[in-house]
């Protein structure tokens, strides 16, 4: 099971609940470590984002009192309710109305065990936040439009991302680590800015020595200009795969 | 003649604040006023970062609600493995009570109002 078929799985039952239980409004689920992993069909990234960032910044603090658990209000037009589940984080927006039962059996039964059946299909699933690398730009000519990674940084990409453990090990380009034996390939990198800009292209080693072994990402002018981005900036990294 | 009446407000809080604070699994209060502020948390060590918590839960409850237009906040509740805490806006007030997980909240809440 790959990422997007354990996120479409979760964005079905999601979308299903929503159907099924009119009173919620909202719904997406996050991971411990921050990543977004699906939401319902009428909940945006932006949306999630905003939540998600004011929940790291609580998150952080609460440490005072021990890991949080949940975190609920109660607002004149409404509830938000964000729940520990596992490795995950459901978050409910509601009417003010909402029926205590469905929200129990939503937050407590059916998102639980789905989880747990996901579980046992893939087990050790794990989903972390993509790579943070700095920007940096070559000066001269470039002779293409490929970004540079230094390898060890393109490996750590590759293992944050969602992989079964029990499955074959998914290796970098056989040209990046020069193992024969490579039966996945990175040569595609998703660049997302965190002003919301995003773009695939090729990926090849850095040539520069200097950058070995460094959080950075040399990317050709052309493209920071297309992201909007500078060198110094930071970006997320995850691996095409 | 209307902050009289405020102030009268605030100490009958005040009042029911001690007696809660009596109650078993309370750790303790901050009530939080534009000018003032009351703590009584039985751990004086983490009242700093007690103090911090109970802002960082009301701006998040804050910029969440605004996000998803939920309108003013009423109550919010922030739940760690053994405790939890309530936190409200009373009479221009920010007011988070510490209590042990198992604490019924919701009386609390309502004795409160």
């Amino acid at each position: 099971m790959n990422i997007d078929t354990y996120a479409v799985t979760l964005n079905n039952a999601l979308n299903e609940i929503k159907k099924a239980y009119p009173e919620i409004k909202k719904s997406f689920i996050f991971t411990k470590e921050g990543s977004i992993v699906t939401g319902d069909q009428e909940t945006d990234e932006k949306t999630m984002k905003k939540i998600l960032e004011s929940f790291e910044n609580l998150k952080e603090k609460t440490k005072t009192i021990g890991n949080l658990t949940g975190f609920y209000i109660t607002g004149k037009n409404g509830k938000l309710m964000l729940s520990n589940i596992k490795d995950m984080y459901l978050v409910l927006a509601t009417s003010e109305n909402a029926d205590k039962l469905h929200i129990y059996s939503i937050t407590q039964v059916i998102i639980p065990t789905l989880l747990k059946t996901l579980d046992t299909i893939a087990p050790s699933i794990q989903l972390t936040p993509p790579k943070k690398l700095v920007v940096d730009t070559p000066s001269g000519l470039f002779a293409d439009d490929s970004v540079q990674i230094d390898t060890e940084i393109l490996r750590e990409c590759n293992n944050g991302e969602l992989t079964e453990n029990t499955g074959p090990p998914v290796h970098v380009k056989a040209a990046l680590t020069a193992d024969q034996n490579s039966q996945e390939s990175i040569d595609h990198v998703q660049i997302e800015t965190f002003g919301g800009n995003s773009t695939l292209c090729n990926v090849k080693e850095v040539n520069d020595q200097k950058l070995k072994g460094k959080n950075m990402i040399r990317i050709p002018e052309k493209l920071c200009k297309t992201l909007k981005i500078s060198e110094g900036d930071l970006v997320k990294v995850k691996p095409d795969l | 003649m209307l902050s009289k009446k405020a102030k009268t407000d605030v100490e009958i809080l005040q009042e029911k604040l001690q007696k809660i604070k009596d109650q078993e699994g309370i750790i303790g209060y901050i009530l939080r006023g534009s000018e003032s502020a009351s703590i009584d948390l039985k751990d004086t060590k983490k009242i700093v970062e007690y103090a911090i918590l109970s802002s960082t839960a009301f701006d998040a409850g804050s910029n969440m609600t605004e996000t998803l237009q939920m309108g003013e906040v009423d109550t919010i509740v922030v739940e760690s493995e053994e405790t939890k805490i309530l936190s409200m806006n009373i009479n221009n007030h920010r007011l988070s009570i510490f209590m042990e997980k198992s604490v019924d909240h919701n009386r609390i809440c309502r004795s409160l109002k």
